[in-house]
C-alpha cells in the first residue's frame, strides 16, 4: 500500500531518532520477555524440586522452615529428632519407604548431606524422575565415600576417587575441619536442575563417623581423639537425624498418618505436605516476582512514550510535508493513518528487534544460567501468552499512535495547503 | 459545459472571530487562459487559494469550478475534486526530500485514479508520462529520476514541482509564487517551460506573485488587492 511506503520513507528520512526509538522499545520489549522467562522457569524448577515425596517430617517448627531445610538445603533445623522416632515411622505399616536425612555439615559452602540408600532409591523431582548417577556409583559400606550433586563436581572440578575433608557447620568458611577424617568420591550424580546439584551426600554412617569423638560441640583432642581408621570398627548406628521423607503405599492415608506424626507422643514431631509447603513458600516468593513483572511492563510503557514524544516532537517540523501531500491530493484520513502506520512501524520493529536481543541473550547466557542458578532457560519459540504479550504492546503502539494522528488530522485541517516556513 | 473554468461571485470569507478578509464580486478564469494575479502578501492571496483548493469553505457566495459549486460538496468530495483537477507549485520545498524524483512526480497518480488513467491514456503508463514530463521540462537524465528529490538544485525542483502539478493533465494548475526563489534568467526560462506545458496539456494557469515584472508574459493580468473589497476597504 502506498501509504505504507510514504510513511517508512518519512522515517527512514528521520533514521536516527527511529533507530533510537526502535532500539528503546526492543530492549524494554526483551526485558519484559526474558522477566517472563526468568519466571516462568524460576516456578517450574520450583515446583519440580520435589515429587513422589508424601510427607515431609522435623522437629516441630514451621512447615516452611522445614520445607526450607530439608529440601532447598536454606536455614537449619531447631531441632533433631531421635533415631527411634524415625524408625518407628519407617516400619509404619502405611510407609513404602522412608529418607532419613541428616544435615549440618559443609563443604566449600555446599551442604552436606547424611543419608541412606533409600535416597538414591525412592528420592524423585520434577515429573517422578528419579536421582541417576552420571558416573561412579552410591556410596556402599565404608563410611568415608560421597556422592557428588552435579554442581559441586562441576564448580567444584571433582572427579571420581578424589579425596576431600568436611567441614563443621554451613558457614562458606568454617573453621573447623574434619581433617582427619576425609572423604572419597564415589559417585557423581547427573544434573537435576534442583538443589540435590549442590548437596555432597554421605550416608548416615558417615556423618556419625565424623562426629564420633566429639564432645560438647567441640572436636576431641590429644588422646580422646579418634582416627578414621578406629572410627571404621566402631558402632556407627547414628542417635539423631534432622528430618526425614516419607512415601506412602496409599495416598489416602496421609492425611491420617500426618495427624498421627503430628500427635505423636515420643517427641514434638511436625509432618508437612510438600505440594502445600511448597505453594506457601511461592506465595511468599510470588510478590516479588509480580513485582518484577510489573516492572518491566512499566519500562515497556517508558519505551512506548518515547516513541510517542519522538512523533509528536517531529509533527511540526512535518507540517509542510504534510501541506505537500495534502496538496496532491492525501485526505485528512491519509495523514492520520500515515502516523499511526508510523507508530505501528516503530513498535513492529521495536518487538522483532527485541525477539532478536532475547534470543541472542539466551543463548549466550544460557549456560551460565543454568550452571549458576540452576535455571534452564529454552530457547523455544514464544509461548502463546508471550504472543499475547507482544500483541498487547502493538495494540498500546496503534492506540498511542492515535495521538499524533488526530493532532495531525487537526493540523492538517487547518493548515490545509499553505505552508509554513 | 461553459467556457469558464473558475467562476467566483459574490465571494465572502472570514476567519472565526475576524473580520472579512476576502470579498469578491466577480472573478472568472476562462479554460486554457493564463493568468497573473497579482497579490502582496496580506491581501488574503492564501486564503483564496485555499478556497480554491476546496480546503475552505465559503462563508457566502460560491465558487464555480468546472460548473461544480465547491460548497455544495463534502470535505471529502473537495480534496477528491482538487487533485482530479488542479495541480500545486509552491514557492520552495515543493518536494518530499525524501522521495525520488519520480515518486515525487507520481504522487497525485497515487490520490487520484483519474490523473492516472489520464496519464496512461495519453503515454501509455505514469512512468512514461513522468519521464516525458520531465524531459520536456529539460531534465532528461534518467539516473536523475532516481535521485533523492533533496539534493537537487532549487532550479531543478521547480521544474520536478512543474511535472508534478501537470501529470494526468489537470484542468488547473495554480502556481503560488514559484520562481521567487530562482534568478532572473531562471525565472522566464522556468516561466517558458511552464507555458509552453500548460499548453500542451491544455491546462489553465493561475499564476499569483508579487513579482509586477513578470506580468506581460501573461494573457491577462489581476491585482488582488482591486479584486478584493475587503482590503481596498481595509486601506481606506
Amino acid at each position: 500500500m502506498y501509504l505504507l511506503r510514504l510513511a517508512l520513507a518519512s522515517l527512514g528520512n528521520r533514521r536516527f531518532t527511529a533507530w533510537l526509538t526502535v532500539f528503546a522499545i526492543a530492549l524494554s520489549v526483551c526485558l519484559l520477555l526474558a522477566v517472563e522467562r526468568v519466571r516462568t522457569e524460576a516456578r517450574a524448577s520450583f515446583a519440580n524440586t520435589i515429587s513422589g515425596t508424601d510427607l515431609i517430617v522435623g522437629a516441630r517448627s514451621g512447615s516452611v522452615n522445614l520445607l526450607l531445610y530439608s529440601v532447598f538445603r536454606i536455614g537449619n533445623a531447631t531441632n533433631n529428632i531421635r533415631w527411634e522416632s524415625f524408625e518407628q515411622f519407617a516400619n509404619h505399616r502405611q510407609v513404602k519407604w522412608a529418607i532419613p536425612i541428616s544435615l549440618g555439615d559443609s563443604h566449600r559452602g555446599y551442604r552436606v548431606m547424611g543419608t541412606s540408600q533409600a535416597y538414591f532409591e525412592h528420592y524423585r523431582y520434577a515429573r517422578s524422575q528419579p536421582l541417576q548417577l552420571n558416573s561412579g556409583r552410591a556410596f556402599a559400606d565404608d563410611p568415608f565415600e560421597v556422592v557428588l550433586g552435579a554442581e559441586v563436581a562441576q564448580a567444584l572440578n571433582y572427579q571420581l576417587d578424589q579425596e576431600l575433608v568436611l567441614a563443621h557447620g554451613v558457614a562458606t568458611i568454617s573453621l573447623v575441619k574434619h581433617d582427619d577424617k576425609p572423604f572419597k568420591v564415589v559417585g557423581i550424580l547427573a544434573r537435576t536442575g534442583t538443589p540435590v546439584d549442590r548437596t555432597l551426600h554421605i550416608s548416615l554412617a558417615g556423618m556419625e563417623a565424623l562426629h564420633v569423638d566429639w564432645q560438647n560441640g567441640m572436636p576431641a583432642r590429644g588422646a580422646a581423639k579418634v582416627s578414621a581408621e578406629q572410627a571404621r570398627a566402631m558402632d556407627l548406628q547414628p542417635k539423631q537425624i534432622t528430618a526425614f521423607l516419607l512415601g506412602l503405599n496409599s495416598k489416602i492415608a496421609t492425611f491420617s498418618l500426618q495427624r498421627e506424626i503430628n500427635e505423636f507422643r515420643g517427641e514434638p514431631l511436625l509432618a508437612i505436605l510438600p505440594g502445600v509447603a511448597l505453594q506457601e513458600l511461592w506465595s511468599l516468593m510470588g510478590t516479588a516476582e509480580k513485582a518484577l513483572f510489573v516492572v518491566s511492563l512499566f519500562v515497556v510503557l517508558t519505551g512506548l512514550i518515547g516513541m510517542l514524544t519522538a512523533i509528536l516532537t517531529s509533527l511540526n517540523e512535518r507540517r509542510r510535508e504534510m501541506a505537500i501531500l495534502r496538496s496532491v491530493g492525501a485526505r485528512p484520513w491519509h495523514i492520520a493513518s500515515l502516523l499511526i502506520v508510523e507508530a505501528f512501524a516503530l513498535a513492529l520493529a521495536g518487538v522483532l528487534l527485541g525477539l532478536l536481543l532475547l534470543y541472542l541473550g539466551i543463548a549466550g547466557a544460557q549456560g551460565y544460567v543454568q550452571a549458576n542458578y540452576g535455571l534452564y532457560l529454552p530457547l523455544n519459540l514464544p509461548t502463546r501468552y508471550e504472543w499475547t504479550l507482544l500483541g498487547a504492546i502493538l495494540s498500546a503502539a496503534l492506540l498511542m499512535g492515535c495521538v499524533p494522528a488526530w493532532r495531525a488530522y487537526r493540523q492538517s485541517l487547518a493548515d490545509g495547503l499553505s505552508i509554513r516556513l | 459545459m461553459s467556457s469558464a473554468l473558475i467562476q467566483l461571485s459574490n465571494l465572502g470569507f472570514a476567519w472565526p472571530g475576524q473580520p472579512e478578509l476576502l470579498d469578491i464580486d466577480t472573478f472568472t478564469l476562462q479554460r486554457g487562459e493564463s493568468l497573473f494575479l497579482k497579490g502582496p502578501s496580506g491581501s488574503g492571496k492564501t486564503t483564496l487559494l485555499g478556497l480554491l483548493g476546496g480546503v475552505q469553505k465559503p462563508n457566502r457566495g460560491s465558487i464555480q469550478l468546472l460548473d461544480q459549486d465547491l460548497s455544495t460538496l463534502s470535505a471529502g468530495a473537495r480534496d477528491r475534486f482538487r487533485v482530479d483537477h488542479t495541480g500545486y507549485i509552491f514557492q520552495q520545498f515543493n518536494l518530499l526530500p525524501f522521495l525520488s524524483v519520480r515518486e515525487n512526480v507520481e504522487l497525485p497518480c497515487h490520490f487520484s485514479k483519474l490523473r492516472a488513467s489520464r496519464a496512461v491514456q495519453r503515454h501509455g503508463s505514469v512512468a512514461k508520462a513522468t519521464s516525458a514530463l520531465l524531459a520536456h521540462l529539460g531534465l532528461h537524465q534518467p539516473e536523475l529520476l532516481q535521485r533523492r528529490a533533496g539534493d537537487l538544485s532549487i532550479g531543478q525542483q521547480q521544474r520536478v514541482a512543474a511535472a508534478r502539478a501537470l501529470i494526468g493533465q489537470p484542468e488547473l494548475v495554480i502556481a503560488d509564487e514559484p520562481t521567487s526563489a530562482l534568478d532572473a534568467d531562471a525565472r522566464e526560462a522556468f516561466l517558458g517551460l511552464l507555458f509552453a506545458e500548460c499548453r500542451e496539456a491544455g491546462s489553465s494557469l493561475l499564476f499569483v506573485s508579487h513579482d509586477q515584472s513578470l506580468a506581460r508574459l501573461f494573457d491577462r493580468s489581476l491585482s488582488l488587492a482591486e479584486l478584493n473589497k475587503a482590503t481596498r476597504l481595509a486601506e481606506i
